[in-house]
């Protein structure tokens, strides 16, 4: 067997018996409830991977399209009888049209002023979370009781809802992995280095930027969703800027532009705190100092963007070699 | 002729819209010379109000003293700030990279991660919650006048607000150090090429937009008598919003949207719920953003 | 002869200043072309108004016959111009195949659903043209590395197979010589003139004479934003205005 397919199988064992194993071993409901969360950062993650490392918009408002995809679920769920297997592609694509008619405008904005324009635009939308109490209940927040029905089947328990959330955390990471690493990544990415030139290159770049933004939110609201159906319940304070700036720096200690970093970012940030619960609540505090010293001292990340496409062009069998036997340099 | 509840809005407002502009002086100074965003600037103003709270309870000084020693804690935090989390990235000064994009992003993310390690700082020193206030320290004391009523407080930020204006107008025009902000805002390299130590020139205009910034803080803090560790996140994006709506390098453009903000804000509540009241902030942000890229009075060279 | 650029009238405006004024010329189908001027004539700026960087004043561009004057830089692109800068703009955090690639997907095409699902020939089409444009420049051993890491010169070259890629009828060159040393740009104008032989049609811009004079078949001399000549390079070598262009200026 190739080293990319053992690396592929091994991956699929981690997630789909290595992972279940231990949390069947150790039988306590806090250990499923610290899996799907950390899933559902992962896929939050590595859609904002997408857009500010791959694209290199640096957005500051991934949370509140998250909360769309939680309102969108837990509303329809709770007030319409609408179940997950409708609600949550339905989540996704609300996140995707408020992403659209939020990008639409603010998509010829620059670096610094792209960030702030969606800081503004994540809290307009935290404040419709809080404060439109007739849609959104306000800050009391929205209980789902509906429970995990996928295709008419009841999930019920911790296992079950695990497997489901992983399986569509596991589809939708494949999907922004093949985004972020093929030509279409490409594409962005000289967006990101120089959008001016990469006009020159015939690519439209406003078009790209406005389809980044879209898929990314498209990914946000399926995990908001996500949360709202294994939390059973939501409130504003969920999505309010610091997770914003949680996500982000789950991106950029993985690494601008790694998506395998973004991923590993995400498991620190989720785990670690929760490692360091005894000496109280710390995770903001974490996220601040471990911003600054990513920023600081290790600018590349945790597994860097070079490393991050050598290995899904070498390890992962996604490159395109010129002759036979040479190493991978383009994308299959 | 004019309806007194409006009359005592626009009183609240022109308050409100001096306490961002005090806030918003010292954003677009930061700006001016660096053409970076200081998200820890909402902290500076917070750290305003805990150091004069913390003289309060400890020796009750004059409300004169409180106020200079806001004002000296809100400076030592801008020259932390400034070493710790916008030096290190100006290891290259050429103007290329001075104006990067790299440069300006890793700035605003270093200044947001040094925001929330101060805010949560203070939440494990104090905790969350409102502080008490010396009653005494309150500048709520009602004064008539006419049929509307305002505080001593809104006398007291509007005359605090136009000494450090007249102050720092006079500080820019009249003085070297003045001089040198002005140079190295309209071109760093240039400054330095004449001789300005441009690194000295930053950190003093950190030292007093902070200072500014924590007066602010500690006026606000003694009127609403509301002190807690989260307050400066809404008025830093105001005063932001007036700092964009300004032109990004204009001060007296920044003050200028600045009180409209402040107006509008209070005048909303008028017809809406004081809750949306930031929806205000945000709809201008937005508007200048895409509507005016050059802010309202057309001042910014830079591309947008 | 058939012209395949026509610039008509030509102006642009910064304030008071007037960078291009009044310029009417014309690209031949397969010629060599140079454009030469002084520090400041408005060459630059030129080249932004005929590749749709910046909006013409008044007049009008035609390439290949049809008007292009005040569409965006990407669809004149996909017409077939293709151009490099004068500041050198590769892609610094991207390898030196994942920049040439760049030039070939914007004009072959790649969309989010097509990465996804059948999109296996483009991607093929996009990686050998990328290889092929890569082998011709000679950068086919530091394709893996990253682009920020190459010489000043190799990345000139990246450049120009980066624009390559795009398989352009037209292909505007911006001072490609600027801070070369001779034999390098010996090297470089052998490379220029191979391009041209093969059919393409290449638009030089120098401002000093001695790459252009030596290989361009016809010239344009800009002065102060205006066409102060429009001849074979032996007449332009001796025309008064020009002498004195260069002279008077501050070269
Ligand atoms: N965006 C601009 N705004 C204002 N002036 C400009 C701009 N671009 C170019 N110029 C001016 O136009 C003139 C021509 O510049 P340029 O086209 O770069 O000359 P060249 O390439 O021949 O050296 C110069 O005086 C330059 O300062
Ligand atoms: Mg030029």
């Amino acid at each position: 067997m190739s080293k990319s397919r053992l690396i592929k199988l091994g991956l699929i064992i981690l997630v789909f018996a290595l992972v279940p194993a231990i949390l069947v071993g150790f039988d306590k409901g806090y250990y499923y409830q610290i899996a799907t969360i950390a899933a559902i950062f992962m896929l939050l993650a590595a859609s904002l991977h997408l857009v500010t490392g791959v694209a290199g918009l640096l957005h500051l408002g991934h949370a509140a399209l998250y909360g769309v995809g939680a309102y969108v679920a837990a509303i329809l769920g709770a007030e319409y009888g609408i179940g997950f297997t409708i609600g949550v592609p339905l989540a996704g694509l609300s996140a995707a049209a408020i992403a659209f008619l939020v990008a639409l405008p603010t998509m010829r904005l620059m670096s610094i002023y792209f960030a702030v324009a969606t800081l503004g635009i994540g809290q307009m939308l935290f404040l419709i979370f809080q404060n439109w109490v007739g849609l959104t209940k306000g800050p009391n927040g929205v209980m789902l009781f509906s429970g995990l029905n996928l295709f008419g089947f009841e999930i019920d328990t911790d296992l079950g809802i695990y497997y489901v959330v992983a399986s569509i955390v596991a589809l939708s990471i494949l999907v922004l992995n093949r985004l972020s690493h093929s030509y279409y990544g490409n594409a962005l990415r000289s967006l990101r280095e120089d959008d001016q030139c990469a006009s020159a290159m015939g690519i439209n770049v406003t078009v790209m930027k406005i389809q980044a933004f879209v898929i990314s939110s498209f990914f946000a609201g399926i995990a908001g969703a996500l949360w709202a159906y294994t939390t059973g319940y939501i409130s504003p304070n969920d999505f309010q800027f610091s997770q914003s700036i949680l996500i982000l720096t789950m991106v950029v200690v993985g690494g601008l532009g790694s998506l395998p970093g973004a991923l590993i970012g995400a498991l620190l940030l989720i785990i670690l705190p929760e490692m360091l619960r005894s000496v109280g609540d710390i995770r903001n505090i974490i996220v601040g100092v471990m911003m600054f010293g990513a920023i600081l001292f290790l600018p590349k990340g945790l597994f860097g963007e070079v490393s991050a496409l050598n290995f899904a062009r070498r390890m992962l069998g996604q490159g395109w070699a010129a002759k036979k036997g040479e190493k991978g340099i383009g994308w299959k | 002729m004019f309806d007194p509840y409006i009359l005592q809005q626009l009183a609240i407002g022109l308050s409100l819209g001096m306490i961002y502009a005090l806030m918003a002086i010292g954003f677009t100074l930061i700006f001016g010379v660096l053409n970076v965003v200081n998200f820890a600037h909402g902290e500076v103003y917070t750290i305003g109000a805990f150091a004069g709270l913390m003289a309060i309870s400890a020796f009750g000084p004059p409300l004169l003293v409180v106020l200079f020693i806001a004002l000296a804690a809100g400076a030592f935090a801008g020259f932390s700030l400034e070493r710790l989390a916008f030096s290190p990235f100006r290891r290259f000064s050429d103007e290329a990279s001075l104006k990067s994009r790299a440069m300006r992003e890793a700035t605003l993310m270093s200044s947001l991660a040094m925001s929330i390690i101060a805010r949560e700082a203070m939440e494990m020193i104090f905790g969350s919650q409102f502080q008490s206030v010396d009653l005494a320290y309150l500048i709520n004391k009602p004064i008539n006048i006419g049929p509307i009523t305002i505080v001593n407080g809104d006398l007291i930020i509007f005359a605090v607000t136009l000494i450090m204006l007249g102050g720092l107008q006079w500080l820019l025009k009249k003085s070297p150090i003045g001089l040198s902000i002005r140079a190295v805002s309209n071109n760093a390299l240039g400054a330095k090429y004449c001789g300005i130590n441009t690194d000295r020139t930053i950190i003093i205009t950190f030292v007093i937009g902070s200072g500014m910034g924590a007066l602010a803080g500690i006026l606000v803090g003694l009127y609403y008598g509301a002190i807690f560790p989260a307050m400066g996140f809404a008025p830093g994006i105001k005063a932001f919003v007036a700092m964009v709506m300004g032109g990004l390098s204009s001060i007296p453009g920044a003050v200028i949207s600045a009180i409209i903000l402040g107006l509008s804000e209070s005048l909303s509540t008028s017809f809406m719920s004081s809750v949306w009241s930031d929806m205000v902030a945000y709809g201008f942000l937005l508007l200048t953003l895409i509507f005016f890229p050059q802010g309202l009075f057309g001042a910014r060279r830079d591309r947008v | 002869m058939t012209a395949i650029l026509e610039l008509d009238g030509l102006t642009r405006t910064f304030g008071g200043l007037r960078a291009v004024d009044n310029v009417t010329t014309q690209v031949n189908q397969g010629e060599l072309f140079g454009l030469i001027g002084p520090n400041g004539a408005g060459k630059t700026t030129l080249f932004n108004l005929i590749s749709g960087f910046t909006p013409p004043s008044s007049g009008e561009v035609r390439f290949k016959g049809e008007r292009i004057t005040g569409l965006s830089a990407h669809k004149i692109a996909h017409k077939g111009m293709s151009r490099t800068f004068q500041n050198l703009r590769v892609f610094p955090n991207m390898t030196v195949f994942d920049n040439i690639s760049v030039g070939a997907l914007g004009m072959i095409g790649v969309g989010p659903f097509s990465s996804l699902w059948g999109g296996k020939a483009r991607a093929r089409e996009i990686s050998e043209r990328s290889w092929e444009m890569l082998e011709k420049v000679g950068l086919a051993d530091h394709a893996d590395d990253l682009a920020a890491n190459l010489s000043y010169g190799k990345r000139k070259y990246l450049e120009i197979a980066r624009a390559l890629a795009m398989k352009p009828d037209l292909l505007i060159l911006d001072e490609p010589a600027a801070g070369m040393n001779d034999s390098e740009t010996t090297e470089l104008a052998e490379f220029i003139t191979d391009l041209n032989k093969s059919g393409l049609t290449v638009m030089l811009v120098e401002h000093d004479m001695g790459l252009v004079m030596g290989i361009c078949e016809r010239l344009v001399v800009l002065a102060s934003g205006q066409k102060i000549a429009d001849d074979v390079p032996k007449v332009v070598r001796q025309d008064p205005g020009v002498l004195e262009a260069y002279l008077g200026g501050d070269d």
